[in-house]
Formats: structure tokens, sequence, C-alpha cells
């Protein structure tokens, strides 16, 4: 399975040759690339089997999913559109979905993915595409669709993958945060902030509980959904406003606990990537990891075999997750 | 193996939490998050009836995949 960090001018000969390609660049790289069959997001952040960890605005990380498939389709979604990600999905398959950050359809897919018609019926794997640190709040993240060369900064493009026969696919995470032995904390509303928190059924302000309990905000919040464990990331505390902001929503209903510390968020890294080493390369067929995985384990530099891939401002396994590393396989049965 | 009928009680058993199992599939676990809390909410026999055709369904649709082989070997046996 090719997943490799390549220049433009190769990537485009991989179009020309009609395979089909999921693309994790820079704007300006994708911009540069002829219609084919593949889909992009923006971001200029890579884990390479090769060179680890990069930046890099010139290349393009490519994830060639040609050997598996038997067809595809590539369709855009707007907010609305989405519901039917899984539904419209094909039925001996899988759906690979970008959505720029920040967008109407990224906010729209975090709150209602759960709740959307057929949920979990075919598999779905996907992330949120970014920008460059230094850009941020200056280029807004895009997607593109690469058959009708549209790039997007509101809504997704999805591609839906048919198997090849004998084929068939799961998508995993892989996640290095176990529930802390604190507090039980509830929200009385959905979203990506919080005023108010409900510790252990107490109602508090939760900007006060994190600054007075020291609470470390590079741990999310987990939650146990039937022993998948499923983070929330700390966004930022306005102390003033008294509103804690995530990278994900919370949901009400769900029981959250700051995440067990860990010693070295690095080396838990690395030590959880190797109780997944028995995956084989070769049927993982993509995989993405967060930035707030990058940057807290400093993987500048590092490899993550048997994953590589782009770095994301949110992954889709299923629904959105935060401070995971999502991989799809691909077996033969 | 095939999937067993929506009418056999291990599927209540499973969105009514009566029952705990170390499950793999994924998508499975996510829903069987909501849907076991959506149950201890409202356990009227519509709810778990609508519940057990959501999980039903999932595992049916992906019934090719080693992980659902596996968890309907460990809920069913």
């Amino acid at each position: 399975m090719l997943q490799d960090i390549m220049t433009v001018a190769e990537t485009a000969k991989l179009i020309a040759a009609g395979k089909v390609l999921l693309l994790a660049g820079d704007e300006a790289a994708l911009r540069q690339l002829p219609k084919g069959n593949w889909i992009g997001g923006t971001i200029p952040y890579f884990i390479s089997h090769t060179e680890g960890g990069l930046a890099t605005r010139e290349r393009i990380f490519v994830t060639d999913v040609t050997g598996v498939v038997q067809s595809v389709e590539i369709v855009e979604r707007d907010a609305n559109g989405l519901a039917k990600v899984y539904a419209e999905g094909p039925q001996e398959g899988f759906s690979v979905v970008i959505i720029p950050a920040l967008s109407k359809a990224h906010l729209s897919f975090a709150l209602n993915a759960p709740n959307y018609r057929d949920f979990g019926v075919r598999p779905l794997i996907g992330w949120i595409s970014g920008v460059h640190l230094d850009d941020l709040g200056k280029v807004t993240p895009k997607v593109f669709n690469g058959v009708t060369g549209n790039v997007l900064e509101e809504g997704a493009v999805v591609l839906q993958a048919t198997l090849s026969p004998g084929k068939v696919a799961e998508v995993g995470i892989v996640n290095l945060f176990e529930q802390g032995g604190g507090d039980i904390l509830t929200f009385p509303a959905d979203g990506f902030s919080a005023k108010e928190v409900l510790v252990n059924g107490e109602k508090r302000n939760f900007a006060a509980y994190i600054v007075k309990n020291k609470l470390d905000t590079r741990l999310p919040l987990v939650a146990d959904y039937y022993g998948a464990l499923v983070n929330i990331s700390f966004q930022g505390i306005d102390e003033v406003e008294g509103e804690v902001k995530f990278y994900a929503p919370v949901f009400t209903g769900i029981r959250y606990k700051h995440a067990k510390p860990v010693a070295d968020y690095g080396e838990a890294f690395k030590a959880c990537l190797e109780n997944k080493c028995q995956l084989s390369e070769d049927r993982v067929v993509f995989s993405c990891n967060c930035i707030l995985n990058y940057l807290y384990s400093g993987l500048e530099g590092k490899k993550t075999d048997p994953f590589a891939g782009p770095i994301t401002f949110g992954e889709i396994a299923y629904q959105l997750l935060n401070q995971t590393l999502v991989y799809l396989e691909v077996h033969d049965v | 193996m095939e999937v067993p009928s929506m009418s056999r009680p291990q599927w209540s058993d499973l969105v009514t939490g009566k029952k705990t199992y170390q499950l793999k599939f994924l998508a499975a676990k996510i829903l069987l998050g909501r849907l076991v809390h959506s149950v201890k909410e409202n356990p009227t026999p519509d709810n778990i009836k609508s519940c057990v055709e959501l999980v039903y369904n999932v595992y049916a649709k992906n019934a090719g995949s080693p992980s659902v082989q596996e968890d309907l070997t460990t809920i069913f046996g």
C-alpha cells in the first residue's frame, strides 16, 4: 500500500495514471494538481514512513488506495447533506470524508453525526483539514474534489469506495489516554464550549473548577463508550467569561473524566503504538494523527510505524474524535 | 456466522446493560455507548425495541467484518 510524501510532480504523475488517491498538503501545493480520482485536504504536517514527522508546504502526502478498490465515487456534501454519509456509503466498502476545520460542516458533523440515520452501518473514516499553525486565523482550511477541481471551505468531500471482491474494511483507533480516577463530569448541554459542568452531580463553573484543581489541559476529557475511549481536547479557558472551549463537542448524558496523567507523553504514545504493532503495515490502508499528539509527543522527525499519514485538526472514526490516531484496515476474507 | 435474529434476548440484554461484553467492533461500541444510556433514561419496550433494531442493523450490515464475527461469538456463543 503506497503511503508516502511526494513532490507535486510525482503526485500529478500518479493522478495521470488513473490512481485513486487520498491527498493532504498545503493549499498552494494541492492547487497545482490536475483533475482525477482524488480527494484532498489542506495541512502541511505529516508523518512519513521514511522521514518521520515533518512540516512541508511543498510536498504532498499521498495515500494510494487503488489496489483495494473496485470503483469509487467522489461527492461533495454541505452541512445538511452530510447526514446521508453513513446511509449512502457503498454496500461493500468504506467512505473517507474530509471536512474543513471551523466550517459549518465541521460543527454540524461534530454535533450531529452520532444521530445521523444508519450511524455505523458502513465504515467511515476521515479527518478535519487545517492550516500551518503560523497561518491560524489568516488562511482558511480547505478540501478538494479532484474530479471537478472544486476547492471548498464550506462543505465536505467524500470518497465512497467499493472494495474489490473478498475484501472488507475496518476502522480502528489508537488512543493513549484512559479515564483517570477523579470526578465524574457531565454537561447540561451539547457543544464545543461549556460554562457549567456537573461535578459528581453538583453544578459548578467549569473554568473555575479547572483552575482550582490545576487540571493539565494537555490531557483531554475521556468518555467511555462501551469500552471505546473517546477524547474531548481542551482548546482554551476563558477565566473572565468562565467558559471552557473544546476541539470537539461534549454531549449531555455522557460521563466524562479527566484523563489519567501520563508520565511522558511521547513515551506513552510510543508504547501505545507498540501495542498496535501486530497490525500488518500492508493492511493499514490509511491513517491520520491529531496535531495535539504531534505537538505534545514531539513527533517531528519521529516515526509512528505501522502508521503514516496527515496530521489533522480532528480525526473521524465514525464520529469526530480528538487526540487519537485513526486507521483503516482492509482484510482479505 | 449468521447474524442472530433480532428477537434473540441477547440483543435486549445488550442495550439494557443487563449483560456487558468486551466487544471489538468500533461502530457498535460507539453506538452502544449511547443506546445503553438511552435505555437507562427511557426503559420503555418501544425504546428498547428501537435500540435493538439500531445495533442489530449495524452488525447485520457489517456481517463480513472479522471483529463483527468475533463479537457475535462473544455475545451468542
